[in-house]
């Protein structure tokens, strides 16, 4: 071949792999941005009263005299849709049988759909759930909800080929010379003095309990369930871990018993995490009964043991990262084999080990499958300390899971998805970034 | 250290009365075995976790063999677990997750491998230094946050603008590959001639394959662009985000590999005049292989073995898609059959939808053990080959 051709091959070649490591670098932009950007928008986003006035009626945050002349002044600003509707109702009473017909079920629609937007209407009964008390807490649902008001989604299903094609029919049309009629411009161009929505910061998100599940208040039992199950796990898996890691590097000779342990420590760690969730399940659960049915204590055990072999490579590696002299010079001072991992090996290797540790912390914290037969429930309290050995717990990962496809009302909610995740990560990254910083300074300190 | 041992055993046989008294040093002795043995026990309890795992996960698989016969389970691809007469046929189960895994294996190898390389042996130290944070990022996030990932915003994207991102990566990838071939080609054609007819041959070379190629990326763009995906959660979308889930292990495994290629062999390939691309494609990646190939099989178990994104994201559909190969359509796996089913089955403890989801699990147990094996044995050995 050319020479000029070998060399074009050449730049294509690391070309390739400046692409692969850019696109490994997009990938993680990518993954990363909607969740920094939408997560923040479970924390701070544009309220309406109805935020304020759940946070006055649940938690008595804010001020009372002002919230409830805000709310004063909604309801005033909303009277009018109300007369509208009753004026037509009182019109329906009195006309033909057939017209009522024709009217009452979009009428009901239209109610149902204003439910949903403002909450119930004055002097209605107050419901049973929560979720129909009050009106949309967010201006972004609002306006969701305004289109749902002002529309009528319609399916058309005469193309057989290509299923359902949705249209959207303005309800204003159906209601065309009737009283309702001039509702609807005059909702969509009042609804920011019937809903005053504001920007406002709720950083009780993350130290909320949640109400009716999760469609108010904030994650406080998911972070604290997280929380117990990753120190519960820790709490197994340090000392296991560290005394392996201790007698593997310095005790152990290469016997033959040591090398089926090595094979057993890397079987441990490429076991799938959904067969540890069976497996706490059919031992700690079904066998050694540690709790009579899932609760935190079986999940941070079944996690123990999938983070040990992590936590004892870690801490081997940082062992043998001591250097030689250390302990050869507390050898020669006479100090026993024992007594120099003590007093000399462990605290060199210290910030390795916290690492390695800091690390397993986050895959504890971070992991989902061990914990859905073993811990893990959809809607709980957060838990005192003595019920961990008892109760299961709702979880940061298991909660992202469980709203993102088994609520009922998933899009309704995504905030608070996209809230429990951006925490999540930022737990996970925040640990992992303090493992970076701490093995780049402990680099430093055994080089110096 | 074994003569330095020695050493000091000769010298203290030689002066004991120096040391300590007798029974002073018998029980410091005894005291070491005891704690030797304690150390022991205590590292040994990772042999009795993955005995105990085998045992338990082995000890609820049994039943379902014994009473349904492995018959059905690995050639029927009816699963109806829950039907009045139950069937458990896995085949497309067992389909799902070696389609995922095969198709995550497909993004993530030459990803992983040139991102090796590139780490390796192009890019200096001092980049080096952001580029690990990176990849040590791309480990740590939960798998959780993946799937919600491939479940909330890549399924959407796939089903309404899935035809023109697949239309956009052939272009991408498609063509620089093509330019490269037709260089190549038209270089090695060449010189086959003798001068007067080479330039001639050569620019015909280029005109005509370019513009084939040209017609050929349009056709395929053209076609994909077409493409209507009925569901984003579908084999695809799991086998991309799996495939970057698996990248940091490939990249961080076969990284090892290559830096344990020594200098001398490359310092060797570049003093016969070799290109960089040259010398990593005909000496260091061959001397690597075995390393690289313990990363290939580490990544596919942690393909295979990954639960959540496959759960929320592959469409769970018991089928094998027609026809076989067709990525878009949904698939289920056998993570997400025993996280999923676990559910309901978890009441009726004891029933054969119950035991068989022990049986799958232990399929996976059995698959990730002998994979385990396999990696560490041919790291060993290319580690022999490197020391010896």
């Amino acid at each position: 071949m050319n020479l000029k051709t070998r060399k074009i091959l050449d730049r294509a070649f690391a070309g390739s792999g400046v692409f692969s490591i850019l696109l490994m670098t997009a990938a993680l932009v990518v993954l990363l941005a909607p969740m920094l950007i939408r997560g923040w928008s479970a924390i701070y986003f544009v309220a309406t009263v109805e935020h304020r006035q759940l946070m006055l009626e649940r938690f008595e945050r804010g001020n009372p005299e002002r919230v409830a002349a805000e709310i004063n002044a909604a309801i005033a600003a909303r009277a009018p849709l109300y007369r509208m509707i009753a004026a037509f109702e009182k019109q329906l009473e009195t006309c033909d049988p057939e017209n009522r017909k024709r009217y009452a079920p979009p009428l009901r629609e239209l109610k149902k759909a204003l439910h949903s937007l403002l909450g119930p209407a004055p002097g209605a009964i107050r419901p049973m759930l929560m979720r129909d008390q009050y009106g949309q807490m967010r201006w972004d649902r609002a306006l969701v909800k305004l289109r749902n008001v002002l529309y009528r989604e319609a399916w058309d299903y005469s193309d057989p080929t290509r299923g359902g094609i949705k249209s959207l029919k303005p309800r204003a049309a159906e209601f065309a010379g009737t009283p309702v009629e001039p509702l609807f411009a005059y909702l969509e161009n009042n609804l920011d003095k019937m809903l005053l929505p504001r920007r406002t910061l709720y950083w009780q998100f993350l130290t909320d309990n949640s109400f009716d599940s999760h469609f108010f208040g904030g994650i406080w039992p998911e972070i604290l369930g997280t929380f117990y199950l990753a120190v519960g796990a820790m709490l197994f898996a340090i000392p296991l871990g560290l005394i392996a890691a201790i007698y593997l590097t310095e005790y152990a000779r290469e016997t033959r018993l040591i090398g089926i342990l090595r094979t057993c420590i890397s079987t441990l760690a490429g076991v799938p995490s959904i067969v540890f969730g069976l497996f706490g399940l059919a031992f700690f659960i079904n066998t050694l009964k540690v709790s009579s049915s899932k609760s935190v204590l079986a999940g941070a055990l079944t996690l123990a043991l999938m983070i040990l072999p992590t936590l004892i490579r870690a801490s081997e590696e940082a062992i043998r990262a001591v250097p030689h002299t250390y302990k050869e010079a507390a050898l020669s001072l006479g100090a026993g084999r024992w007594h120099t991992v003590m007093s000399v090996i462990l605290p060199a290797a210290l910030p390795g080990i916290l690492t390695g540790i800091v690390i397993s912390m986050g895959r504890a914290a971070g992991e989902t499958a061990p914990i859905i037969f073993t811990a893990a429930v959809s809607v709980g309290k957060p838990l005192a300390l003595w019920q961990v050995f008892s109760q299961p717990t709702p979880a940061l990962s298991w909660n992202i899971y469980n709203l993102a496809t088994e609520h009922e009302a998933v899009d309704a909610i995504r905030h608070v998805q996209y809230g429990l995740v951006l925490t999540l990560v930022a737990l996970v990254l925040v640990l992992n970034l303090a493992a970076i910083f701490l093995r780049a300074r402990v680099s430093k300190h055994l080089k110096g | 250290m074994d003569t330095k041992t020695q050493n000091i055993a000769l010298h203290d046989r030689d002066m004991p009365s120096l040391l300590l008294s007798h029974s002073a040093r018998r029980r410091q002795r005894l005291a070491a075995v005891l704690g030797n043995g304690l150390l022991l026990a205590v590292t040994s309890f990772s042999m009795l976790a993955v005995l105990f795992i085998f045992l338990f996960i082995a000890r609820d698989a049994l039943p379902f063999f014994q009473h349904d016969g492995l018959r059905e389970f690995f050639t029927s691809t009816r699963w109806y677990p829950s039907a009045g007469n139950p069937e458990f046929g896995a085949l497309a189960i067992f389909f799902g997750s070696a389609m995922v895994t095969f198709g995550a294996i497909l993004v993530a190898v030459p990803l992983g491998i040139a991102a090796a390389v590139c780490l390796s042996d192009v890019i200096p130290f001092a980049l080096r230094q952001f580029v690990k944070p990176v990849i040590e990022m791309l480990a740590a996030i939960p798998s959780v946050a993946y799937g919600f990932f491939a479940l909330v915003v890549f399924a959407p994207l796939l089903q309404q603008q899935g035809g023109h991102l697949l239309a956009v990566a052939v272009w991408i990838i498609g063509l620089p590959s093509a330019v490269l071939a037709i260089i190549v080609l038209s270089d090695v054609a060449g010189d086959r001639l003798n001068d007067r007819f080479q330039s001639l041959a050569r620019w015909g070379i280029i005109i005509v394959l370019g513009s084939g190629a040209l017609v050929g990326l349009m056709v395929i763009g053209k076609s994909l662009s077409a493409l209507r995906i009925a569901s984003g959660t579908n084999a695809f979308n799991v086998a991309i985000i799996l495939g970057i889930m698996a990248l940091p292990t490939i990249v961080s495994v076969s990284e090892d590999a290559l830096q344990s290629v020594g200098r001398e062999l490359r310092e060797g390939s570049y003093a016969l005049g070799a290109t960089r691309a040259e010398t990593i494609v005909k000496i260091v990646l061959p001397a690597a292989a075995s390393g690289i190939l313990a990363a290939v099989i580490l990544g596919v178990m942690r393909a295979i073995g990954e639960t959540m994104v496959v759960w929320m994201a592959s469409g769970n559909a018991s089928q094998i898609p027609q026809p076989w190969y067709n990525m878009l359509e949904p698939v289920r796996t056998l993570t997400a059959t025993i996280a999923g089913d676990m559910g309901e089955a978890d009441q009726v403890t004891g029933s054969s939808r119950y035991h068989v989801l022990f049986a799958m699990a232990f399929c996976l147990l059995v698959f990730s053990f002998v994979c385990n094996l396999a990696s560490e044995r041919i790291i060993r050995r290319a580690r022999q080959k490197a020391g010896g």
